[in-house]
């Protein structure tokens, strides 16, 4: 094991960057991996407006919107490509439903959380001191992994619990 | 990670938190494959060993353990020998008793089915038996929260190295694992005063911020722990050492070929053990 500790100077905080999206699987690709060797038909649908309120109030999360992106499987369970609230940012994420309606998968398509953003931007570039070198150390790198106040995935699973009375409400019968 | 190496990444809700695995070098099914190994490690591990979970295993050992012996998991049973290896070089700083303690301030659910704790357990109660029995001398609760996550890492390093990546990081909600020969720069995001940056090679980093009243028993103040450690089981279990024995951790620290960063709200960076 070898470690480095660099401490970052007061002036790089006032660099603001938006922090960028991590793109992590495609629609598709999740499809792929959620759904190996089926067969899945677009049944996309507009959610009305009794539904939606059925589903605020079933799973206690608001619906944000009304647009539902789902596919059926051969095998009788259900892809859905949706969003859910996060800390600061929406989380896009694909949920799998096997033929009995429970979870079989979830997987975060892009992550977005820029806590931490000075720290998380890859564009950013700053004057380091090392905690014993005298010499200042230009990082030309990214900083990609974030350690700190552990953030809870409730918004995940509220998104989840949201989508899954949306199945039982909007899906469940076709 | 390196450019010049393919890399793919994938994220899931697991642990309380969001688990990332990051690999390099690999071409895109055997990354995924290699990926699938490395949630299902973190899915074992949560299903043996969580608190919230009345099947798991913790929860058997809470519900009958001061029964008679209870037949657990390897893991389980690593688990429940490395945290008193480091619960004894803590001079019990490191103790996962304090369940009940937990579930009286509303920071873990009360477990269905269990004895009342006795007052007096301690980790000494915990006998660890051949065969991966376990049996507990009087009726107590534990909790593998302060060790489990960091555990759950490393098992899905472990699965992870066996399709051979040039690189890996798994990341689960800032208590992360490095594997492979580059340095990964990691950011300590503290909320209270400036930011720092951690390269890591080949070992494990795991943060704790604690607050008054919160969840750490035994916190001596406020303030912000990263621990170093060759596996992020001890990483984990570690910061919760600094966290309630400040610079008296340093000789523990050691035992465990550790090193903390650790800052008090406000205040400058500090190193302990390196």
């Amino acid at each position: 094991m070898q470690t480095r500790f660099l401490l970052l100077p007061v002036a790089a905080l006032t660099i603001s960057v938006p922090a960028q999206a991590t793109v992590y699987l495609s629609v598709a690709q999740a499809q792929a991996l959620m759904f190996p060797g089926q067969t899945l038909s677009a049944a996309p649908l507009t959610l009305t407006d009794a539904q939606a309120a059925q589903i605020e109030d079933r799973s206690g999360v608001n619906v944000l919107s009304r647009q539902l992106h789902a596919w059926k499987a051969s095998d009788g369970g259900w892809f859905i490509a949706d969003q859910v609230v996060g800390k600061h940012e929406f989380i896009p994420i694909a949920l799998a439903i096997d033929g009995h309606g429970a979870v079989k998968d979830i997987e975060i398509l892009e992550y977005r959380e820029a806590y931490g953003d000075e720290v998380r931007n890859p564009l950013w570039r700053g004057q380091f001191t090392g905690k014993t070198a005298a010499a200042k150390l230009q990082l030309t790198g990214d900083i990609q992994n974030i350690s700190g106040a552990t953030l809870s995935c409730k918004h995940i699973t509220d998104g989840v619990r949201r989508l899954l009375v949306t199945y039982e409400i909007a899906l469940a019968s076709h | 990670m390196k450019s010049r190496w393919p890399v793919i990444e994938r994220a899931k809700p697991l642990l309380g938190t969001t688990v990332h695995i990051r690999v390099g070098g690999l071409d895109q099914p055997r990354a995924h494959a290699a990926i699938d190994a490395g949630f299902a490690a973190v899915c074992a591990v949560q299903a043996a060993m969580s608190f919230h979970d009345p099947q798991s295993e913790v929860s058997r050992l809470n519900r009958m353990a001061h029964l008679g012996a209870v037949a657990v998991s390897p893991h389980t049973y690593a688990v429940l020998a490395r945290a008193a290896a480091i619960a004894d070089k803590s001079n019990g700083a490191f103790d996962i008793t304090t369940a009940p303690a937990l579930v009286a301030r509303g920071h873990l659910p009360r477990p269905q089915g269990a004895p009342e704790p006795d007052p007096y357990a301690s980790g000494h109660d915990i006998i660890l038996l051949p065969g991966h029995y376990v049996r507990f001398a009087r009726p107590l609760w534990i909790d593998l929260g302060g060790i489990a996550k960091g555990y759950a890492v490393d098992s899905a390093i472990d699965a992870l190295r066996r399709f051979q990546p040039r690189q890996a990081v798994v990341n689960a909600g800032g208590d992360l694992r490095v594997f492979g020969p580059a340095c990964e720069r990691i950011g300590l995001d503290r909320e209270d005063g400036d930011p720092a940056v951690v390269e890591l090679a080949d070992g494990a980093l795991a943060s704790s911020a604690a607050r008054r009243n919160g969840p750490h028993i035994g916190c001596s103040e406020p303030g912000f722990v990263s621990v170093a450690a060759p596996s992020c089981a001890d990483a984990d279990a570690l910061t919760k050492v600094v966290l309630a024995l400040g610079r008296q951790a340093a000789a523990c620290l050691s035992a465990f070929a550790a090193h903390a960063f650790t800052a008090a709200p406000h205040r400058d960076w500090q190193t302990i053990g390196a």
